[in-house]
């Protein structure tokens, strides 16, 4: 019933920052461990990658159901789509700890 | 597929691993940290301003909120346009200016960024900023091209097409192995790239020692700092601002407006 302009006035900006570094450690950590797990696992190429997308889907899915109790647009402006994208740094750090994984476990004798 | 047999894979000894490859990433981290701190002890306090300058610029930031608020306001109608007002007339007055109102003959000239000592600070710092982030990714990158050259680091586990071949077997001269066996410096710029989700975490959000954010700062810090920043002419700007806020007085709307017949409707005992 309040247009989206008045929505947004409404939206309190502490919290919203708040949210959002918290739901970016959340990512970061995430991709780290999931390129800790592809690159333990020996993936190579695109089955890392779905790795990747794989366990960003499962740690959406774990945020929306318990985090956010099935309401993302009530913690998160962007609603889930904004919670679904890694963003690129966290790809890079999931690429990084991949290959150092993949490197400490496979390349080393 | 490959124009070889499947190509057998290197041995690669230990020791390269314990002493390049940790030490590499080890170091770009601290390194992080230091530049963070460097950073936070070179910023010297803000420069404290006097009390007419300081007006003229909460005046405007006043104003601001009042119009950002309006359709959505706090105050009724009577109070925000007595406040408004207020601010209108003493924009067009020129109560508000630094230097008081304007004299009317010449127009007054915007300090030059050069001598205005206010927007010096402000460009030192942000040009302080920029070496303290520059100088360690150049140390750095000249250390490991020095030391840990000419051999072959690590394989990255997803392929890459050949143009990369020149930038990430640097040292190496075969032109006919898979660039997927890379250099040490490829394992500096994967760091490069991968660790500030890691100095964000141990740094906290505004950490300085992003290398993207600084990255996109950079060029737009050195060139639009001295236009945006000291010779702010506060006159044309509250001109400006009046116009606004006649505008935005149209757009006020209380929000206790309605209030008895939303309260009995949502009680349900609405009159009609």
């Amino acid at each position: 019933m309040s247009t989206p302009d008045e929505a947004a006035q409404r939206v309190f900006g502490p919290n919203v920052l708040h949210n959002a570094n918290l739901l970016y450690d959340i990512k970061f950590i995430s991709s780290c461990l999931s390129g800790a797990v592809a690159g333990i696992l020996g993936l190579e190429n695109w089955l890392g990658f779905a790795l990747f997308l794989a366990a960003t889907l499962f740690t959406t899915a774990i945020l929306h159901f318990v985090t956010f109790r099935g309401r993302p647009k009530k913690y998160v402006y962007g609603g889930l789509l904004e919670v679904v994208n890694p963003g690129q740094e966290n790809a890079f750090s999931f690429i990084l700890v991949w290959t150092l994984f993949y490197g400490i476990v496979h390349v080393y004798d | 597929m490959a124009a070889s047999s499947p190509v057998p894979s290197f041995y690669l000894d230990p020791q390269i691993r314990d002493w390049v490859l940790f030490p590499i990433t080890l170091v770009m981290i601290l390194v992080g940290i230091l530049r963070h701190y460097v950073v936070l002890l070179l910023q010297s306090p803000p420069k404290r301003l006097p009390r007419a300058a300081i007006r003229e610029q909460r005046a405007l930031v006043q104003s601001n909120v009042l119009r950002a608020t309006a359709s959505n306001s706090p105050i009724p109608f009577f109070f925000y346009k007595s406040i408004s007002q207020n601010l209108s007339k003493a924009f067009a007055d020129g109560t508000y200016l630094k230097d008081g109102p304007s004299k009317g003959d010449a127009p007054a000239a915007p300090p030059n960024p050069l001598t205005d000592p206010a927007a010096m600070d402000g460009m030192m710092a942000g040009m302080k900023t920029q070496m303290v982030m520059m100088v360690p990714q150049m140390v750095i990158m000249g250390w490991i091209n020095f030391f840990f050259e000419g051999f072959v680091l690590i394989k990255l586990p997803f392929p890459l097409t050949l143009g990369f071949k020149s930038m990430l077997q640097r040292g190496v001269q075969t032109p006919d192995m898979d660039v997927r066996w890379v250099s040490s410096l490829s394992w500096y710029f994967l760091n490069f790239f991968g660790l500030n989700g890691l100095y964000r975490i141990i740094l906290g959000g505004e950490n300085a020692a992003d290398a993207a954010q600084n990255m996109m700062a950079s060029p737009f810090a050195s060139a639009g700092a001295p236009q945006a920043g000291a010779p702010q002419d506060f006159g044309k700007l509250f001109k400006a601002e009046r116009d606004n806020l006649e505008f935005a007085e149209g757009l006020h709307k209380w929000i206790g407006e309605d209030v008895e017949d939303r309260i009995l409707r949502k009680y349900g005992r609405a009159a009609s």
